[in-house]
């Protein structure tokens, strides 16, 4: 088994996920207000905020399932364009619902996406992924008999199963007892690869500043905060909450 | 291409495979099924009536409202823990995904208009061995063009507030065409007619499947996407 390298990411190269001025409104509420965001290969972006703040709204925009109301998206310098499906592939989400058929096993939901997908290979890269996450002994059990952590497990494995070089998580701890969360942990960290951008929203400061190049606080649609991990200094939980409590 | 019919076959196989493990919506239509059948003929005054003067037209009405139920719940599954959003997020083209699931309902609905003239058979006692192969074309053509609205309809219905009373409201009025041509080739057959007789509105129910599905598989995109 290979030791996953983490690697900065790479400031230099050009990036990979792109928005600018990003808006979603939904009647007279706007969830997201002109968000910018840059990220390049390699770079993990934290996103913290209060609930509400717009963040799985966000991540939907990034993600393509939202069309903003402003703005745009690009994908290493591509335009997301809706009519074109082709780069869909390069993008993995992780949302809070597990998008699993309960009425099919673990296997037969990752086969299912593996197909649409294209991959070529999908029996083995469904092995590998159960595999991988500790799910190959349940490999033929019905969603619906899975606790919510082997769920949660499982649904990681159906976003990475077709290798996106684009990962989008939303509050991938949610539920999750502190065994599983370490499972996940780990997973997150292979993550930290140097090939991959990942842009995680979570409530769990001290594992989204661990695992974070860059950070963000969200708060009313808009980036109250937004810097290097590197930036940081002192106790985060209490930092995070000056800046919400200052933009409140 | 390839991998477009692939990504609707496996669309397909894993709707079938679904229903096939809840049988959910098969048992609810074959049921709803057997139980008009039955008031019907406790309903009609066969002194009255001759069963060849109705049958079509209760066949027909019998097929709608059990697709209603039937189609009515084609993204009730997919809704359990957002699995729809999983497909549109794959590369999958969404007229592809309208076309997996328009023919998953096929092959739903056409089992229970089967079933429907089976059970209208049995009780009406109606002579169809004769003319039953065109009959099952005609019956065919109608389901085609009513899961084909129906789809794209559900699919605008399940994001409402209203839900499935909204569905029959806007399906009705766009699939009183399929009703009265259908009804117009059964009762042709029915009564034993040659089938140069029923060939217009053969035509026509083909004409009115196929621009189902062209409309359908066009304007689906708009309907899903946020």
């Amino acid at each position: 088994m290979s030791v996953p390298v983490y690697r900065e990411a790479d400031e230099k190269a050009p990036p990979v996920l792109q928005a600018q001025g990003l808006v979603r409104e939904y009647g007279s509420v706007i969830a997201v207000d002109e968000i910018d965001l840059s990220l390049a290969r390699g770079e993990f972006l934290t996103i913290f905020g209060p609930n509400g703040a717009g963040k799985t709204s966000l991540l939907a925009l990034l993600a393509g399932a939202l069309r903003p109301s402003r703005g745009q998206v690009w994908l290493r310098g591509e335009p997301l364009d809706f009519g074109e499906v082709e780069w869909r592939r390069r993008i993995g989400v992780l949302s809070h619902q597990g998008f699993l058929y309960g009425h099919l096993s673990a296997e037969e939901n990752l086969r299912f996406y593996g197909q649409l997908f294209g991959l070529s290979d999908v029996d083995n890269v469904v092995r590998d992924k159960l595999q991988h996450l500790g799910l190959q002994e349940r490999a033929t059990s019905l969603v619906r008999d899975l606790s919510h952590g082997m769920r949660q497990r499982l649904a990681l494995a159906r976003t990475l199963l077709h290798d996106p070089d684009i990962v989008l998580l939303d509050e991938p701890y949610t539920g999750l007892d502190p065994s599983a969360a370490l499972v996940l942990q780990g997973v997150l960290s292979d993550l930290r690869d140097g090939r991959r951008t990942v842009v995680m929203v979570t409530h769990n400061l001290s594992e989204g500043v661990a695992l974070a190049t860059s950070v963000a606080i969200m708060n009313r649609g808009r980036f109250v905060w937004q810097g290097k991990r590197a930036e940081l200094e002192g106790d985060f939980g209490q930092f995070y909450h000056t800046v919400i409590e200052g933009h409140g | 291409m390839r991998n477009y019919l692939k990504q609707i076959g496996t669309i397909l196989w894993k709707d079938l495979l679904v229903e096939f493990r809840t049988r959910e919506r098969l048992i609810t239509m074959g049921a709803f099924v057997v139980l008009v059948a039955i008031l019907f003929n406790y309903a009609t005054d066969w002194v009255r009536v001759s069963p060849e003067d109705i049958a079509s037209g209760l066949v027909w009405m019998t097929i709608m409202f059990a697709g209603l139920l039937g189609v009515g719940r084609t993204f009730h599954l997919e809704a359990e823990d957002g699995a729809f959003q999983g497909i549109l997020l794959s590369p999958v083209p969404k007229d592809a995904i309208f076309l997996a699931k328009a023919l998953a309902n096929f092959v739903f609905l056409y089992i229970v208009a089967l079933l429907v003239v089976a059970v209208f058979m049995f009780f009406f006692g109606l002579e169809v061995s004769r003319n039953f192969g065109m009959l099952a074309i005609v019956i065919g053509l109608g389901v085609l063009a009513f899961v084909a609205l129906g789809t794209l309809f559900t699919a605008v219905s399940t994001g409402t507030r209203m839900g499935d009373t909204l569905l029959p409201v806007l399906i009705f009025p766009l699939l009183a065409p399929v009703v009265i041509y259908g009804t117009g080739a059964t009762s042709q057959f029915l009564a034993g007619r040659p089938l140069t007789e029923a060939e217009g509105s053969i035509k026509m129910l083909a004409a009115i499947a196929l621009m189902a599905f062209f409309l359908g598989s066009l304007l689906f995109r708009f309907v899903v996407e946020d």
